[in-house]
């Protein structure tokens, strides 16, 4: 990827020295409206357009130059194709520098712009001659440009990615032991985007056997391979086939590479593998099982705690979201009240709840609903924390989606835990608070929006105040509310099972008797 | 989920349920985060800047975003839930000048005044005429009894057994309108809602709500 330490300290020449109208124009495309481009910049793949092994290349100044016409660039890729083409028929003197100078010229104009000349160059027949430059015995150099190619190729459409298919063995086999740390990672690189692309080319690398020499890429201390080993197997095992995953947490020794990566101060490549965390608690009941009995939850609430760089908090926030939410031992057996280590997590999710990304602030309230959800001692623990006042703050005040989420938690935390099929009990001490507090308008609003999930969390928290509010108060505070008014709404509203809902309530606590003692 | 039936309890109601829930690694409940990862990823190299990225979340976010009106027979195209309140505030809510119920098109709504609040309608209905349409717009078919219409939405437009067109009006719901106007402070539109105040207009709803009640004889066609 090209956003390493030791590119990093290269990206002040670049930005100086580009004038303003090539970053201004830069910036257009990149927010353009169109949607390929878009796209593209939301697709899980990536190009690579600084190298990898830090080659002193004076192509970074001419990287700037995109001023060039489209035409042109493609015209300059077939000819680059057909040129390569001809230095692999060659065999005289010096055939292997033309073959790596050939090769180059096609890496630099497919590393050029963010919208390299992929289709030109697969029209010149590009991709067969690439599999020829992988062959086993070839140059170090020549392996490293011919999977550059491959990689940009690959970062492009899903038909230009598919186009790769010959080229996977020999990308996958150049990933082991034997292979240069340089050249192992650019395949990897290469395989990331192609798995990137969806679940159909995943299946053909899991069935190729990339995933156990990727996953050894990983068990290294340290190294910017490692970095990219995590990130293609995250695409690689994202399934939804959960067998990967489930598949690569048994690998020998990956458990506890991943538990050390966790620990080091190195952002990205715990950015990294938190994603790959991520999947394996999202798809495998064995995954989560192993990882519980470790260190990783306690190292990912440290890290939520003592970061700041957002694209690190989100895998690890959703790492710890998925944890809990899968396995109910994360909450019975390692977060339980009393102990330090859920102290924490409480606090860190507050933190979170208090960023300003939405992401984190959603996330955090849908981890915090399943803690929520556990026993009544949780319960008891997140009601009187600091998150229950911010709670209440955003169940008046954000966006929608966040709402609801805010809106589990605090539901929860007037039910007890559900055991059966009966009317669960309620907490009443924690439901007259919340609602003695305000709350209840922020779920008769959700109970008025058009979403149905909403909609039906705000009339069975309803239930819960008309049937649960000492003295009969309940029907009384909905009224004041204009809660029977939301729930007349539902008389033509297309969903039966709401419409249900709201009639019965409407029924059984605002009667024809209603009112009449007033 | 659905509950034995206890004496003055609700039918099934889905009680709310202290679960925990999960999510697929697709789901869209994540996409957010994913799109977020993705444009981090890339910002750097496209120099990118916060505004630039705000914006790219928002047009991808939009795109999920559209949804429709939930309302029987509307089916308008919402672009946010935000837009919900507005429109069902500016299309949903046409109320009876005289008895306050509110009815989510005009055309249900005059159906409504002309079966409970006109005696003409009830004249013709005496004398048997077929008088009662059918709800669906379309659907061109009149039955001679509230009765025989609700058995006919049933029938032929799979209406749920429970819809009740003429809700009885809940006699609280005068009380909450002498409330509302004491308390002085109005949620609803009352643009189009003229407030019961007069006796005799009370008179006139007990009167037809009482032929009504008479219409609902099992032997009525």
């Amino acid at each position: 990827m090209a956003d390493e330490g030791l590119a990093a300290h290269r990206r002040e020449p670049i930005k100086s020295s580009v004038s303003n109208v090539a970053a201004h124009r830069r910036r257009k495309n990149a927010a353009t409206v169109g949607k390929e481009r878009r796209e593209s910049l939301v697709r899980a793949k990536r190009l690579c357009r600084v190298g990898i092994s830090g080659d002193t290349d004076v192509f970074l100044e001419n990287d700037m130059m995109i001023d060039e016409e489209q035409s042109i660039l493609e015209a300059q890729t077939s000819s680059a194709v057909e040129g390569l083409k001809s230095t692999v028929a060659y065999q005289g003197k010096g055939a292997m520098q033309k073959r790596v100078n050939a090769l180059r010229e096609l890496r630099r104009l497919l590393s050029r712009s963010e919208f390299p000349p992929v289709e030109a160059s697969l029209k010149a027949g590009a991709i067969p001659i690439l599999v020829q430059c992988l062959s086993f015995g070839s140059p170090d150099e020549q392996l490293l440009e011919a999977a550059w190619c491959l990689t940009n190729i690959a970062a492009g459409k899903p038909e230009e990615t598919e186009a790769l298919l010959p080229a996977l063995p020999l990308l996958i086999a150049h990933l082991g032991e034997r292979s240069s740390l340089s050249v192992s990672e650019q395949c990897a690189w290469a395989l990331g985007n192609v798995a990137g692309e969806g679940e159909k080319l995943r299946n053909v690398l899991l069935s190729q056997g990339a995933l156990l020499p990727l996953a050894r890429m990983m068990l290294p201390n340290k190294g910017s391979t490692v970095r990219t080993a995590a990130w293609a197997l995250s695409n690689l095992i994202k399934g939804p086939d959960p067998k990967a995953a489930t598949e690569l947490i048994r690998v020998d020794g990956l458990l506890d590479a991943i538990v050390r990566h966790l620990k080091k101060a190195d952002d990205e490549l715990t950015t990294e593998v938190a994603w790959v965390v991520v999947y394996l608690s999202a798809l495998s009941n064995v995954a989560t099982g192993m990882l519980v009995k470790t260190d990783v939850l306690q190292l990912l609430v440290e890290r939520l705690a003592t970061s700041n760089s957002l694209q690190l908090l989100i895998p690890v926030l959703r790492s710890l979201g998925n944890l809990v939410a899968g396995d109910p031992n994360t909450t019975h057996a390692v977060l339980v009240p009393g102990r330090e280590i859920t102290d924490h997590v409480i606090e860190v999710l507050v933190k979170c709840l208090n960023s300003e990304n939405r992401v984190l602030k959603k996330e955090a309230a849908w981890v915090l609903s399943n803690i929520a959800a556990g026993s009544v001692e949780h319960k008891q623990l997140i009601y009187s924390s600091e998150a229950v006042p911010l709670l209440l703050r955003l169940l008046s005040t954000a966006p929608f989606d966040l709402r609801k989420e805010v809106a589990y938690v605090l539901g929860n935390l007037c039910v007890a835990p559900t055991e059966g099929d009966g009317k669960p009990n309620l907490i009443c001490e924690h439901l007259v608070s919340l609602v003695g507090r305000g709350c209840l308008p922020g779920f008769i609003d959700l109970v008025r929006s058009a979403d149905t999930e909403a909609a039906r969390v705000g009339l069975q928290f309803m239930e819960l105040v008309l049937r649960g509010m000492p003295h009969g108060e309940g029907p009384k505070l909905v009224e004041r509310e204009d809660g029977i008014d939301a729930m007349e709404r539902f008389q033509f509203h297309e969903n039966e099972d709401l419409r249900n809902m709201a009639n019965g309530l409407v029924d059984t606590y605002f009667g024809e008797d209603y009112g009449l003692d007033d | 989920m659905a509950m034995d039936v206890e004496e003055k309890e609700q039918l099934g109601f889905p009680y709310w349920k202290s679960v925990r829930r999960t999510f697929g690694p697709e789901s869209p409940f994540f996409a957010s985060g994913n799109v977020e990862r993705e444009l981090i990823a890339k910002q750097v190299a496209l120099d990118l800047t916060e505004d630039e990225k705000n914006k790219l979340q928002n047009l991808v976010a939009k795109e999920c975003g559209v949804f429709f009106c939930p309302i029987v027979g509307c089916g308008s195209r919402l672009t946010s839930l935000e837009d919900f309140e507005d429109h069902y505030n500016a299309q949903h809510t046409a109320s009876c000048s005289i008895c306050s119920r509110v009815y989510p098109t005009s055309r249900l709504l005059s159906i409504h005044v002309s079966e409970a609040h006109d005696s003409f309608f009830q004249a013709k209905v005496a004398r048997g005429y077929a008088m009662y349409e059918c709800l669906v717009e379309g659907c061109s078919l009149k039955f001679k009894s509230y009765k025989s219409r609700q058995q006919h939405l049933v029938d032929k437009h799979k209406f749920t057994t429970s819809f009740e067109f003429f809700k009885k009006a809940h006699s609280s719901k005068k009380q909450r309108q002498k409330l509302q106007r004491k308390q002085g402070t109005h949620k609803r539109e009352e643009a189009s809602c003229m407030e019961v105040e007069n006796e005799s207009i009370d008179g006139l709803v007990s009167a037809v709500s009482k032929l009504i009640q008479r219409d609902k004889r099992p032997d009525a066609t």
